[in-house]
């Protein structure tokens, strides 16, 4: 049993305040990603979930235990560290029997624990090498036995794969998914990258600039970003953000002609940025087509489809999803085809959602 | 073997190596090979007499009465080290990883625990001779103002008190020194160790202990094989503060002094004799390149790499 809750978390280092009142809660056997740009605070949050900086202002509670003041090593929680932060000087065994013996438990069990972590991490042949004898995906395990030796109620991952390279990285995020099955804690889980986030968690905590964006899983910010910085941060290539004029159904882009689309969400008329994945566009070669007039770029080709960038008339530069056999030269005039189901409204002053 | 030219880079190399190597040839190879031969011959004065074998050596190592002023004075000099070692290194080290960790007026201390080793040995031995004095100096004053006056006493004038006294003082003058290199090696841990230990105990101890002390290992080697160097060719303090004679009753006595008294004479006890004093110069040589060799083997092999 885990339940994590956050309420009103503040981090302030010296003046600087870096999160601004964090509500979130975590519940049992949960896989959660917090994701963010480079110091958008994921980290830091992780850090005073961890213990290892102390939270300005708010309160976390594990389990209905309030752990403000309660030290790093008794929160029944444990972390892989970014650097995997192995003891240089012990072998393997000795990495993962430090934190047990120290958790007092009597030799059978560190020994039974190890055997265990050692079999599902397949670290068996590795046992007697030290840290500097292993290659990053080797450390990489071992780091993640430490901290599962302890058989901690919650586990916390700090970016624990931006220092594989990227064919490993893919093996790992598959090894942590099973893992995290397998074992069945708590997890929290810390990237800039998109890609894991998607992939691993249950649910996903999108973070920028010290605040929550969105929580959902990932279904639910694909398909429904609450704002226009979810929208771009999630997926890729981006979603288009496009600053249109609506007047009754018609949605004008200045440069780029009008675009109609019947039942839209918010205020009849009114200026509102409409929002357009790769794949909720096509291209037309024909001037009569509902769509906006637009300049190919260039075309990415990656094989089972291809990926056109163009530039809209007002200047904004869009890529479209197309068929791996379509093919467009430069600047080539075409028209960008919006389909309605694919188009996500937002407010222009806020950037939040317009619901229909 | 490619010939050296004296052209461009041959001739910079050349003109930058000589020089140093030539000063080094004079003043530090020729002396300690010339002590070598000067121990094995007879010496009246400055005028060279007999060549007498291992003469020399035995009798600062086996005839009374000299042999008993060598081990008197090694003796102190083995006291002086451990002495040395737990209160020099051993407070150096703590106060490294309290500067470490951060404590409250970390930025200030850093550079006050320093400051010490920059000043001359001769104004700190000067100074804690005054600290020291039994009616006026600050150390028995101070122990009187706060009702311990029963503890006063003449520090450097009685045998029981005066070696640990000149050995606070160069504990006190040199602390900066080890402090300041373990707090380097300190500063090579990387952070998130030091959080990976923070995960698992909360005990300063463990972690000290178990994390910190093996991974400082590198900057122990140099501080434990300086140490043992310095402690064995003490010197200024003791003459500084106690004086040549290594007073009282030969308390404060160590090799350095006796070396001086033995190859130079005293006022007061004894005419200079070159040949008993190259013979210890040449004993204390050998004594401290052969340990000082084997404990830099020895540390060296539990050195980690970060």
């Amino acid at each position: 049993m885990a339940q994590l809750s956050l309420r009103g978390i503040k981090k302030r280092f010296r003046n600087v305040e870096v999160l601004h009142g964090i509500d979130l809660d975590i519940g049992d056997r949960e896989f959660v990603v917090f994701v963010g740009p480079s110091g958008c605070g994921k980290s830091t949050l992780l850090r005073l979930i961890a213990g290892l900086d102390p939270i300005s202002d708010g309160e976390f509670q594990l389990n209905g235990r309030t752990m403000n003041a309660v030290p790093p090593s008794r929160r029944g929680i444990a972390m892989v560290f970014q650097s995997y932060a192995l003891y240089p000087h012990m072998d393997v065994y000795e990495n993962m029997a430090f934190g047990a013996r120290l958790m007092g438990l009597d030799k059978a069990e560190v020994e039974a624990r190890i055997a265990e972590a050692a079999r599902m991490l397949r670290l068996e042949p590795l046992l007697k090498r030290k840290p500097r004898e292993l290659s990053g995906g080797q450390r990489q395990r071992v780091a993640i036995g430490r901290a599962l030796v302890r058989k901690p109620q919650v586990l916390l991952l700090d970016e624990p794969l931006s220092n594989l390279d990227a064919a490993l990285r893919s093996d790992v995020r598959l090894e942590i998914a099973k893992l995290h099955r397998d074992i069945g804690g708590t997890t929290i889980y810390v990237t800039h990258d998109q890609v894991e986030a998607m992939t691993l968690a249950d649910r996903i905590v999108v973070m920028n600039l010290g605040r929550i964006e969105q929580v959902g899983s990932p279904r639910d910010l694909y398909q429904t970003p609450a704002n226009t910085f979810v929208a771009t941060f999630i997926g890729s290539p981006r979603m288009a953000l496009l600053e249109v004029e609506r007047e009754g159904d018609a949605l004008a882009l200045p440069g780029a002609g009008s675009v109609t689309l019947p039942r839209l969400p918010g205020p009849e008329h009114g200026r509102l940025t409409l929002g357009v994945r790769p794949d909720a566009m096509r291209l037309r070669r024909d001037a009569s087509a509902n769509g906006y007039a637009a300049t190919v770029i260039y075309t990415e080709y990656l094989g089972d489809n291809a990926y056109v960038y163009a530039r809209l008339g007002d200047g904004t530069l869009v890529s479209v999803r197309t068929g791996p056999d379509e093919s467009y030269e430069p600047d080539t005039p075409v028209h960008v085809e919006i389909a309605l189901e694919g188009a996500h409204f937002f407010s222009r002053e806020t950037g939040q959602r317009l619901s229909a | 073997m490619p010939r050296l030219r004296l052209t461009g880079r041959g001739l910079w190399i050349t003109v930058l190596i000589v020089p140093p190597l030539a000063f080094v040839a004079l003043f530090i190879v020729y002396p300690i090979i010339s002590a070598f031969a000067y121990a094995f011959f007879e010496w009246k004065g400055m005028a060279r007499g007999q060549f007498v074998g291992f003469d020399n050596f035995y009798k600062v190592l086996f005839a009374p009465p000299y042999a008993s002023y060598t081990w008197n004075a090694f003796r102190n000099n083995v006291m002086v080290f451990f002495a040395l070692m737990v209160l020099q290194n051993g407070v150096g080290f703590l106060l490294a990883y309290c500067l470490w960790r951060g404590l409250p007026g970390a930025r200030f201390h850093r550079i006050a625990v320093f400051l010490p080793v920059v000043l001359s040995t001769i104004i700190v031995g000067y100074m804690f001779k005054l600290f020291y004095h039994p009616l006026f100096g600050v150390v028995n004053i101070s122990l009187k103002s706060v009702g311990l006056g029963a503890l006063a006493q003449p520090w450097l004038g009685q045998d029981t008190t005066a070696l640990w006294s000149l050995v606070v003082a160069n504990a006190w003058h040199m602390v900066g020194f080890p402090a300041l290199v373990f707090l380097a090696g300190m500063q090579r841990i990387p952070g998130e160790i030091l959080d990976a230990v923070r995960m698992e105990t909360e005990s300063e101890w463990v972690k000290i202990s178990k994390v910190v002390w093996p991974l400082v290992a590198p900057s122990a080697t140099v501080v434990f094989v300086l140490l043992f160097v310095g402690a064995f060719n003490w010197f200024e303090i003791p003459y500084v503060m106690a004086g040549l004679d290594g007073s009282p009753y030969g308390s404060t006595d160590v090799l350095g002094l006796l070396f001086y008294r033995t190859a130079f004479g005293t006022v007061s006890s004894s005419t200079q004799n070159f040949g008993m004093g190259s013979a210890l110069a040449v004993l204390i040589f050998l004594f401290i390149a052969a340990v000082a060799s084997v404990i830099t083997v020895k540390l060296r092999a539990r050195e980690i790499e970060l």
